[in-house]
């Protein structure tokens, strides 16, 4: 561990400790190999027993006094949400209804003391397969801007998160935000999750869905399933199924066990494989159910 | 472990631990806690397995911190790697706030900072520089009257054992104050990152409800 010696070996010292208020220090500290950490809510509970920080890493990097990097913006043909904003910020910002899975998912993360720290940022740089706000983020289409010295890459959220805990982020990069289009139409969005009680969860099974409504019919449908499959994975054979349907007709018909076929699921501690596959099902249906109001 | 040798028993802040000349076993457990972090503060406390055949390095990369808490700056030098919580109860002796899981579960480390519910447990200390910290000791007035959260939770019998108290009481005074205790539902949505092990819910909720009135009034 950090801080202790080894039989034969030199001591190993913990790192310094960074909070740089300006983006250039931050990046030019990130270039020199230092560890992020953000809001800090899965800092700590992934490292029980475990040294704090990782080996060799000259300095931890916290990002929370980055100003420029928290906050909501409407911009030209996208909004752009800091990867340091809040679940609280996100919330209770002002937003439209395209948004609402966003919403519901700020609120159903952890408690308030964690929806006050954890990031938006960090809740998609921790790709954990059970993180709420990735399925949200597929079905708003969202991109994740990372920003280094040598400029700013934007990826799809479906290429930056790889696999469980496993990101496209360069050891020289920091995501910095994501971005979410405007709809052609008028856009909403819904959000279900089933956990083992209401609140202070880990999900089981959750579903977002978004609906782009141009006239009366669905111009655009994004469904995406979590904690099914080790990354949040939409479910294209569903979307075109919706595509051109009545927006307000009761979508949760056109639901069919084969739209769940990207879906892997697991047994783990909180269910079954077939718990799950069975879950899943009822999830979307309920979500269609939801959107269809 | 070694632990650099002190000659006292004392707290970190420089206050005796025994103003009143009465030495009980809490004055002994706070003295014998603190002891550690003198002379320059190089406790265990950031570090999440124990040192068990090694002195501590002399040279760890500690950071000095100015904390503001419950109104008074305190200078501290910390291991970097120390929490909130750790920082409070072990080098300011302000165990009001408690440790349950020590990883953001259970909310019994709750405490505010400028104003806001954040887990204690999860938040390094280097981080709250120049922020306000407020723990349960920082809510009573200096006369010793309670805030009325407090009193609302000895009024409606709203804890058993007490342990989660401290951490239940500092969220409810968050849920009220930010106007976020309009219904019962929405109590519990806000007070749902504290659990209680005695189940004193119903007990709690009825606290806040009439707290809520009294903070109106």
């Amino acid at each position: 561990m950090l801080g202790s010696r080894t039989p034969s070996g030199p001591e190993i010292l913990p790192p310094r400790y960074a909070r740089p208020r300006l983006l250039d220090e931050a990046l030019a500290l990130r270039h020199g190999g230092a560890q992020i950490i953000a809001g800090g809510t899965d800092f700590y509970p992934a490292r029980v027993g475990r040294p704090l920080y990782d080996r060799d890493v000259p300095c931890v990097l916290d990002l929370t006094a980055l100003a420029e990097l928290r906050g909501i913006q409407d911009e030209a043909g996208c909004h752009r949400i800091g990867a340091l904003t809040s679940w609280t910020e996100i919330a209770e910002a002002p937003l439209p209804a395209q948004f609402y899975c966003l919403q519901a998912v700020a609120r159903e993360v952890g408690g308030r003391q964690i929806q006050n720290r954890g990031t938006i940022g960090g809740n998609l740089c921790n790709a954990s397969p059970a993180a709420d706000g990735v399925p949200a983020l597929l079905a708003l289409g969202a991109e994740i801007e990372l920003l280094s010295r040598a400029g700013k890459r934007v990826l799809p959220l479906s290429e930056f998160i790889r696999g469980p805990r496993q990101i496209a982020l360069r050891a020289d990069e920091i995501a910095s935000a994501v971005v979410i289009p405007k709809p052609k139409g008028a856009a909403h969005s819904s959000f279900v999750k089933l956990g083992a009680r209401k609140y202070l969860v880990i999900s089981i099974v959750m579903a977002a869905g978004y609906l782009d409504v141009v006239g009366s019919r669905i111009a655009e449908a994004r469904i995406a399933v979590g904690a099914c499959s080790p990354v949040a994975q939409r479910l294209p054979a569903l979307e075109a199924a919706l595509k051109g349907e009545v927006a307000i007709s009761s979508l949760s018909r056109l639901v069919k066990p084969e739209h769940l076929a990207p879906l892997k699921p697991i047994d783990d501690v909180r269910a079954s494989a077939e718990y799950r596959e069975e879950a899943a099902l009822t999830v979307v249906r309920r979500l269609l159910e939801e959107l269809s109001a | 472990m070694k632990r650099p040798p002190t000659s006292q028993p004392t707290t970190s802040s420089g206050a005796t631990a025994r103003e009143d000349g009465v030495f009980n076993r809490r004055h002994f457990l706070v003295g014998t806690a603190t002891s550690a972090v003198l002379p320059l503060s190089f406790g265990t406390t950031g570090v999440r397995e124990a040192v068990t055949d090694a002195a501590l390095p002399t040279q760890v990369p500690s950071s000095s911190v100015a904390l503001l808490v419950n109104g008074r700056t305190h200078r501290l030098i910390l291991d970097n790697r120390t929490t909130l919580l750790d920082a409070l109860r072990e080098h300011l002796a302000l165990t009001g706030t408690k440790k349950g899981c020590d990883h953001g579960q259970c909310g019994a480390c709750t405490v505010h900072l400028d104003g806001e519910p954040i887990l204690s447990c999860l938040t390094l200390v280097a981080s709250v520089e120049g922020r306000a910290v407020t723990t349960i000791e920082g809510l009573a007035q200096a006369d010793g009257a309670l805030h009325p959260v407090q009193q609302a939770f000895i009024d409606h019998d709203a804890f058993q054992c007490g342990y989660c108290t401290p951490g239940q009481i500092m969220s409810a005074v968050a849920c009220v104050e930010g106007d976020r205790a309009g219904s019962d539902a929405e109590i519990r949505e806000y007070m749902s990152g504290n659990l209680c092990r005695c189940a004193a819910y119903p007990n709690i909720v009825a606290a806040i409800r009439a707290a809520k009135t009294e903070v109106r009034s």
